[in-house]
C-alpha cells in the first residue's frame, strides 16, 4: 500500500516535472490537467470547510468525495455542523460532468430527504458567492477554450461557452498556475466586455503529494458581496466506501463526515 | 426721502434705471443655464428627516431599489399573457432591459434577439423637433440611462420578470425543481399554460407579477436613480412600439410618475407662462387701447420673473416642482401693481395732460397702498420660510423677493419706461378719441353701469349682503370641516395622461402598484443570560428523557447547575460559553448511558446491504464492537417481525428500531436546544405566526391588496419540499389523504431549526439573496412588502393607523419595532408636514398682516375692515375645497399664502381711498358713489385681468397647475366681490363709528402737505 502511494506520488511529480517542460501544451490540455488538479485529486479526498460570507453569514460544512474508475463522474457527500440549525443537514450530488447530475437534500428538522431534480448548476450553494458549478467543476466540454497568454508561471486560458443562452456570462478567463496546474484564479466577463465575477484559490500546500488550495474566494463584483472557504484536515485516498454516497447515509452521517 | 423720492429720480433719470434694470436683468439671465432640476418630491423632506433616513437605510438593508413598473396586458387572448408570442416578447424585452450597454456613442445599445449576439442602438431623442430644442433648453438628455461609470440605469440582477424570477416546483419522481418561472420560452400552449400554473400557484408571482385573471404580467424594472425613471420608461416604449395585436404596454410606479412630472412640468413652464403672458397682453389691450402703455406691466412681470428664477438658480437651488411655479405666482401680483398704476395714470394724464405730472400725481395717490399690499402679500409669502418643507421654504422667500422686485420697478422702471418711450402725442391722441366721464377708457358704459347698480346696492341692502355673507361664512365653515388632506402624485396627471391610464389599468388587473414596506425588528442585542436559557431547557430535558433514562436526568440537571453557576459566578453569561460546556458534559452522558445503541446504529449503517437477510444480519450484528449484548437483542426482537425483508430494505428497518434509541441523545439535544433558544426574531416560530396574523390583518384593510413576507416565501417552500406527489393506484381516500397532508405543509415549521433549513434552501436559488429582500441577513428583522391599489396618502395613512391598531390590540411574543418606509409611505409624511406647516405659516402670517393693517390705518376698525374680504375668501374657498370634495394638496395649500396677499390688496385700495375720499365728501353715500367710479374699475380691471390671465393653466396637462389656474380665478371673483360689496355694506353700517374722530387721520401724516406739483 505504501509502495502504491510513492509510486503515485512519483508518477505526479514525474508529470508536473514533465507538463512544466512542455511549453506546447494545447488549451485543451491545460484545462484537463487544471480539472484534474483541482477536483480529482486522489481516488478520494475529505475536508473540513469554514465559509464565510461578506455579509457574516458563515456555513461549517465537511465535504467527501469519491472518483469513479474509469470515468469524470464523482460523488460528493457535504455534511453541515453549523450554525445551529441547519446542523445535520446534508448534500449528496453524483456528479456527471457528460449528463445531469443527481441531487440530494436531508433537512434533519423536517425529517426529510428530497431529491433536487437536474437543474442549472449555476445556482448559489448555499446561498454564497459559490455556484454549485464552482465546488463539483464544470464540464470541460462546456465552453471552448483558447490560450491567450503564457507567462512564466502560469498559463492564462480564455473561455467562451458553446451554448452562451445557459449561462450569464459571455466568457471567462482562468490563470492556471504552470507547476501545479491548480487554476489561481477566474474572472467572468458579462456581454458589455466587463468582470463582474472573480474566484481565486490561494495558499497553495502540498497535502499527501497533491497541491491543495486551502483558501478559496468567490467574489460578486458588482453587488460587492463575497464568500471565502478556509479549508483545513484535508486528507486523500481514505478508502471511502460507495455506499457512504447514498440517501440512507444523508439521514445518518457516515463517521468520515462526523468525527 | 419721501414716497416720491424713487420716482423722480426715475423720472430725472429714466435711461440709467431702464440700462441698470437692463443689466440686471441680463446678469440674472446669464444664470439661467446653470439650472438644475430636481423631480423628487421626495426632496418636500429635509435630507436628514427621520423618515427619508430610515427610507434609504431600509432601502440599503433590504436591496430594495425604485422600479419602472413595465405592465403588458391581453385582454383578447382567452389565455390572457400566456401565450406563446406575448411570452417570447416579454422575454426578449427582459433581455433587452437586461443586456442595456453603453454604446460607443453614448447611445444605449440593446440585443435584437435572445442568442444575444446581435445588437442594436437605440436612440430616444424626440424626432419632435420641438421637444427636442426643450430637451436642449431644459437640459434633458434622453439618452441618459448610464451612471458616471458607464453602468446601466438597470440594476440587472434585481430585475423581476418571469424570465429571471426564481421558482420552486415538483418534477417527477418525488424531486424539487429550482428554476426560473420561465427557464424556458415555451413553443407551444400547453408550455405556456404551465408557466401560467406555476405562476399562479407562488404566493410571491401570483398578483404582483402576473394578475390573478391572467390577464397581465408586470416587469419589474430596478433602476439605480429615479432620476433614471423617465428615460428607462421611454426605452420600454421604444423597444415595444412595434407590438402589434392585443399586447398593451403600460408604464406606472410612483418613481416614473414622478420623474414624468418634473420633465413635462418643464414643457408647462415654457408653454403656460408665455401663454398666460398673452392673454394677460390682449385683456389689457383691450382696457388700455395703447400697446405702448401695457408693454411696461408685461415686462415688469417678464423681468421680475427673470430676476427671481435667476437668484434661485444663481443661489443654487435646483428647480423643484414647488419652485417652477414661482413665475406663475409672480406674474400676477406684480402685474397687480402696474395695473392700479395704469388706470390712475389714465385718469390723471386726462386730469394733468402732462405725464411727468400725471405720473408723479399716480405715484403719490398710489405709493402708500401699494407700499402695504407689497409688504403683506411679502409676509404672506415670506412667512412660508417657516414651514419645515425645503422646497416650501425656498419657494416662499423668492415670490417674496420677486414680489419686492415687482413693487420696486413698479416704483423706477414704469416710469422710466413711460418717460422714455410713450410720447406724449400718442397719450393725447389716445385720449383726444374717447369722450365722456371715463376718459380714455374704452369700455366704459358698461362697466361703468355695472360698477354704479352694485355702489347703489351696497348702500341700499347692505343688511342683505351682510346676512348673505354670514350665511356663506356659516356654510364655508362647515365645509372646512370636510376638508380631506391628501395627495398622490399619478393624480397630478390628467386622467387621459398615459400614465393614469396605466395607474387605472394596473391597478385593476393587479393587487395594486403602490408599494409600501413595513419593516419589523427584534429589540436589538436581546442576548438571554444563560439562567433564562437554563430554565427553558431544564423542562424540556425532564419532559423528554425523565421517564425512559431517570438516571442520565439527573446527572444532566445537575450538570447543567453546575455549568450555570460556573458561568453566572464569573459573571460570564455568555449563552455561547455555557452551550459549549454543555454539550461536553452532555457528550459525556451520552457516551455513559447510550454509547451502546450508537454504536450499534453506527454498525448497523455501514453493513453492506447486499444479499442481507435477517440471519446475516442477526450475526454482523453480534460482531459490531461497544454494543451490549442486551441492546442488540432488543434490535433483533424488534425487528422480528420484518424478517421477511432483505438488503436495504432491512437494514433501514434496523436504523429506524435503533433510531428510538439514539434519538435520546443529551449531546443532540443540547444542540437542538442551542438551534431554538439562539435562534435570531425572525427564525421563530411564534413570530413569524405573528406575522402571517399581521398580514391577514393588512389584508382586511380595503385598500391593501397583497402582502409579501419572508412568511410567504417560507410557507411556499416548506410546501414544495414537503410534498408527496400522489401515486398511481391509490385510491380515492389515500388521494384526499395525501392532498390534505400536503396542504397542511403550507404553512410555517415548527421550530427554529426547521425554518432554518428551509429558509438556507431560498438563500441559495438561482438567484441568491431574493430572500433578503424580504429579511435581514441575520434574520433580526423583517421586511413586508405591502401593496396598496390607490397611492392616495389618505388610503396610505389609513393603512398606517390600521397597523398600529392591531399591533396595540395584539402584543407580538418578542417586543418589535414597527416602522414604515417606501415612497408612498414618505408621501404621506411630508403631506402631513406640509399642512401643519401651512396651517401656522397661515396663522402667523395673518396675525402679521392685521398688525400692518392696524399701523397703516392707524385705527382698529379700519385695520379689521381690510382684514374682512381675505377673511371671507379663504374661509370660502377652502370651504368650498370640502364642499365638492377636492383634496387638499399641495398646489392647495401654498394657494393659502396666495389669497393673503391678493385680498388684502385690494382692501387696501378700497379703504384708503374710500377715507380719502370721505375727507373731501364728508358722508358716506357721496363717497360710496365716488368709490364705485374710479377706484372700484381700477379693482374690477385688475380682477379681471389677474382672473383671465391665467385660464392658460386650465388647460394645462398637469393638475397642479390647473388647481392653480383655477384657484386664482375664484380668488380674484371672490376677493373683488368681498372687496367691492362686503366692504361698502360694512362701511354703511360702521359709518359713524369708523369716520367719528377720526376724520383728520390718514395713512400718512405728510400726506395733506404734500401737494402734486
Amino acid at each position: 500500500m505504501k509502495n502504491i502511494k510513492l509510486l503515485i506520488m512519483v508518477g505526479i511529480l514525474a508529470i508536473t516535472v514533465f507538463s512544466a517542460s512542455a511549453a506546447d501544451l494545447t488549451a485543451d490540455e491545460i484545462v484537463s490537467k487544471a480539472n484534474q488538479a483541482s477536483y480529482y485529486a486522489g481516488k478520494d479526498g475529505s475536508a473540513k470547510a469554514h465559509m464565510e460570507l461578506s455579509d457574516g453569514r458563515t456555513r461549517d460544512f465537511v465535504i467527501l468525495r469519491k472518483n469513479t474508475e474509469n470515468s469524470a463522474d464523482q460523488k460528493f457527500y457535504v455534511y453541515f455542523n453549523g450554525p445551529a440549525d441547519v446542523r445535520k443537514m446534508a448534500y449528496l450530488v453524483w456528479k456527471k460532468p457528460s449528463g445531469d447530475d443527481d441531487r440530494w437534500l436531508f433537512l434533519p428538522a423536517l425529517n426529510l430527504v428530497k431529491r433536487i431534480a437536474p437543474g442549472d448548476k449555476r445556482t448559489s450553494f448555499v446561498g454564497s458567492d459559490f455556484y454549485y458549478e464552482d465546488v463539483s467543476g464544470r464540464g470541460l466540454d462546456a465552453d471552448m477554450h483558447e490560450l491567450i497568454e503564457t507567462t512564466d508561471t502560469q498559463y492564462v486560458v480564455k473561455n467562451v461557452p458553446r451554448d452562451p443562452s445557459t449561462v450569464e456570462f459571455s466568457s471567462y478567463t482562468v490563470w492556471i498556475d504552470k507547476d501545479t496546474f491548480l487554476p489561481r484564479q477566474a474572472e467572468y466577463t458579462d456581454a458589455g466586455g466587463v468582470v463582474y465575477r472573480r474566484l481565486t484559490a490561494d495558499d497553495i500546500q502540498i497535502i499527501q503529494g497533491y497541491a491543495t488550495s486551502m483558501k478559496q474566494k468567490a467574489e460578486d463584483i458588482k453587488t460587492g458581496s463575497s464568500t471565502v472557504i478556509t479549508f483545513s484536515e484535508i486528507s486523500y485516498d481514505q478508502g471511502f466506501q460507495d455506499q457512504i454516497f447514498t440517501e440512507r447515509f444523508l439521514r445518518r452521517p457516515p463517521r468520515e463526515a462526523t468525527r | 426721502m419721501n414716497r416720491l423720492t424713487l420716482t423722480d429720480f426715475s423720472l430725472r433719470h429714466p435711461l440709467f434705471v431702464i440700462l441698470a434694470v437692463l443689466l440686471v436683468t441680463v446678469l440674472a439671465a446669464l444664470q439661467f443655464p446653470n439650472v438644475h432640476f430636481d423631480n423628487d418630491p421626495e426632496n418636500m423632506l429635509s435630507e436628514d428627516e427621520f423618515v427619508r433616513l430610515f427610507h434609504h437605510e431600509t432601502k440599503q438593508k433590504f436591496g430594495l431599489y425604485d422600479f419602472v413598473i413595465v405592465g403588458i396586458v391581453n385582454e383578447d387572448n382567452p389565455d390572457g399573457i400566456f401565450n406563446v408570442e406575448t411570452l417570447q416578447r416579454v422575454d426578449l424585452l427582459t433581455h433587452q432591459l437586461l443586456s442595456l450597454r453603453k454604446g460607443s456613442n453614448g447611445l444605449g445599445e440593446v440585443i435584437t434577439d435572445r442568442s444575444g449576439t446581435a445588437w442594436k442602438t437605440v436612440d430616444l431623442n424626440p424626432t419632435s423637433q420641438f421637444k427636442r430644442l426643450m430637451n436642449i433648453a431644459f437640459r434633458h438628455n434622453p439618452n441618459r440611462m448610464f451612471d458616471a461609470d458607464g453602468n446601466s440605469a438597470v440594476i440587472g440582477q434585481e430585475l423581476m420578470s418571469p424570465s429571471v424570477v426564481d421558482n420552486i416546483k415538483q418534477a417527477g419522481m418525488g424531486s424539487l425543481k429550482l428554476e426560473y418561472l420561465m427557464e424556458h420560452v415555451p413553443t407551444t400552449r400547453e408550455e405556456a399554460l404551465v408557466i401560467r400554473d406555476d405562476a399562479m400557484n407562488n404566493p410571491l408571482f401570483k398578483g404582483i407579477l402576473v394578475s390573478e385573471d391572467s390577464k397581465a404580467v408586470c416587469i419589474y424594472v430596478p433602476i439605480s436613480e429615479k432620476s433614471f425613471s423617465y428615460n428607462v420608461a421611454a426605452l420600454v416604449t421604444e423597444l415595444t412600439k412595434s407590438w402589434t395585436g392585443s399586447d398593451k404596454v403600460h408604464i406606472a410606479g410612483l418613481p416614473v410618475a414622478e420623474d414624468t412630472f418634473g420633465v413635462e412640468m418643464l414643457v408647462q413652464m415654457a408653454t403656460s407662462a408665455p401663454l398666460a403672458m398673452l392673454i394677460l397682453f390682449i385683456i389689457m389691450l383691450v382696457f388700455f387701447r395703447r400697446i405702448a402703455l401695457i408693454i411696461p406691466p408685461l415686462l415688469l412681470a417678464v423681468i421680475t420673473v427673470v430676476w427671481s428664477m435667476g437668484l434661485l438658480i444663481g443661489l443654487g437651488f435646483d428647480v423643484h416642482i414647488m419652485s417652477s411655479m414661482i413665475p406663475i405666482f409672480i406674474m400676477p401680483i406684480t402685474v397687480c401693481n402696474s395695473i392700479h398704476v395704469l388706470s390712475e395714470f389714465f385718469d390723471s394724464y386726462r386730469r394733468f395732460q402732462n405725464k411727468t405730472t400725471a405720473l408723479k400725481h399716480v405715484m403719490h395717490e398710489l405709493f402708500m397702498p401699494m407700499l402695504y399690499a407689497t409688504i403683506t402679500t411679502i409676509a404672506g409669502f415670506a412667512s412660508l420660510a417657516t414651514t419645515p418643507i425645503p422646497p416650501v421654504r425656498i419657494f416662499g422667500l423668492h415670490v417674496a423677493f420677486g414680489v419686492t422686485a415687482g413693487w420696486l420697478l413698479t416704483m423706477t422702471f414704469v416710469p422710466a419706461f413711460i418717460k422714455m418711450f410713450i410720447s406724449e402725442k400718442s397719450l393725447q391722441k389716445l385720449c383726444a378719441v374717447s369722450s365722456g366721464a371715463d376718459g380714455c377708457e374704452v369700455n366704459i358704459g358698461l362697466m361703468g353701469r355695472a360698477m354704479r347698480w352694485m355702489g347703489i346696492m351696497t348702500y341700499k341692502r347692505s343688511t342683505a349682503i351682510l346676512f348673505i355673507t354670514v350665511l356663506v361664512m356659516g356654510f364655508s365653515i362647515f365645509g372646512i370641516s370636510l376638508i380631506k388632506v391628501n395627495d398622490n402624485p399619478v393624480k397630478w396627471f390628467t386622467e387621459d395622461h398615459p400614465l393614469r391610464i396605466a395607474d387605472t389599468v394596473l391597478n385593476d388587473h393587479f393587487d395594486g402598484t403602490y408599494t409600501a414596506y413595513l419593516t419589523l425588528s427584534g429589540t436589538p442585542n436581546q442576548t438571554k443570560t444563560c439562567r433564562e436559557e437554563a430554565a427553558a431547557i431544564r423542562n424540556e430535558a425532564k419532559a423528554r428523557f425523565e421517564t425512559l433514562l431517570p438516571d442520565a436526568t439527573r446527572m444532566f440537571l445537575s450538570d447543567m447547575d453546575q455549568v450555570e453557576s460556573n458561568f453566572n459566578r464569573a459573571n460570564q453569561s455568555d449563552p455561547n460559553r455555557c452551550f459549549v460546556e454543555l454539550t461536553k458534559r452532555a457528550a459525556d452522558i451520552d457516551r455513559q448511558f447510550g454509547s451502546s445503541w450508537t454504536n450499534l446504529a453506527d454498525g448497523v449503517n455501514y453493513l453492506d446491504s447486499e444479499n442481507l437477510t435477517f440471519d446475516i444480519l442477526k450475526q454482523k450484528v453480534l460482531a459490531i464492537d461497544g454494543v451490549k449484548k442486551e441492546d442488540s437483542d432488543v434490535l433483533m426482537q424488534k425487528l422480528e417481525p420484518h424478517s421477511s425483508l432483505t438488503g436495504t430494505e432491512l437494514l433501514n428497518a434496523a436504523l429506524a428500531v435503533c433510531d428510538n434509541f439514539t434519538a435520546l441523545s443529551f449531546e443532540e439535544f443540547v444542540y437542538e436546544m442551542k438551534a431554538e433558544v439562539t435562534a435570531p426574531v425572525f427564525k421563530r416560530p411564534e413570530v413569524l405566526n405573528y406575522i402571517e396574523r399581521l398580514q391577514e390583518n393588512l389584508m382586511q384593510q380595503g385598500k391593501v391588496g397583497k402582502t409579501t413576507s419572508a412568511v410567504d416565501a417560507l410557507k411556499k417552500a416548506s410546501y414544495e419540499l414537503n410534498y408527496s406527489a400522489i401515486e398511481p393506484g391509490m385510491s380515492q381516500q389515500q388521494i384526499e389523504q395525501r392532498d390534505q397532508m400536503n396542504k397542511e405543509f403550507y404553512s410555517i415549521p415548527d421550530s427554529s431549526a426547521a425554518i432554518g433549513q428551509v429558509y438556507i434552501q431560498l438563500e441559495g436559488m438561482k438567484k441568491k439573496d431574493t430572500l433578503f429582500h424580504l429579511v435581514s441577513r441575520d434574520y433580526e428583522e423583517a421586511n413586508i412588502w405591502v401593496q396598496l391599489t390607490s397611492g392616495d396618502n389618505q388610503d396610505m395613512n389609513d393603512v398606517v393607523l390600521d397597523v398600529q391598531r392591531f399591533i396595540s390590540e395584539n402584543p407580538p411574543p418578542v417586543p418589535l419595532n414597527a416602522q414604515w418606509a417606501g415612497l408612498t409611505y414618505l408621501n404621506v409624511v411630508w403631506q402631513e408636514k406640509m399642512v401643519l406647516g401651512m396651517l401656522s405659516s397661515l396663522a402667523s402670517s395673518y396675525i402679521v398682516v392685521l398688525v400692518m393693517m392696524l399701523i397703516l390705518f392707524r385705527s382698529g376698525w379700519f385695520g379689521l375692515l381690510s382684514m374682512v374680504p381675505l377673511t371671507v375668501t379663504i374661509t370660502f374657498i377652502y370651504g368650498l375645497i370640502g364642499w365638492v370634495g377636492k383634496d387638499y394638496d399641495m398646489p392647495v395649500a401654498i394657494l393659502s399664502a396666495m389669497t393673503l396677499g391678493l385680498s388684502v390688496d385690494f382692501a387696501i385700495h378700497f379703504l384708503e381711498r374710500g377715507r380719502e375720499m370721505y375727507k373731501r365728501m364728508g358722508n358716506w353715500m357721496e363717497t360710496n358713489a365716488g368709490m364705485f367710479n374710479e377706484p372700484a374699475k381700477a379693482i374690477s380691471r385688475n380682477a379681471i385681468v389677474i382672473a383671465l390671465g391665467f385660464t392658460p393653466l386650465l388647460l394645462a396637462p398637469l393638475v397642479p397647475y390647473r388647481t392653480v389656474g383655477f384657484f386664482l380665478a375664484m380668488i380674484m371673483l371672490l376677493s373683488w366681490l368681498a372687496t367691492l360689496l362686503i366692504l361698502p355694506a360694512l362701511i354703511r353700517k360702521l359709518e359713524n363709528r369708523l369716520f367719528n374722530n377720526k376724520m383728520n387721520a390718514s395713512i400718512n401724516g405728510t400726506h395733506e402737505k404734500e401737494g402734486v406739483k
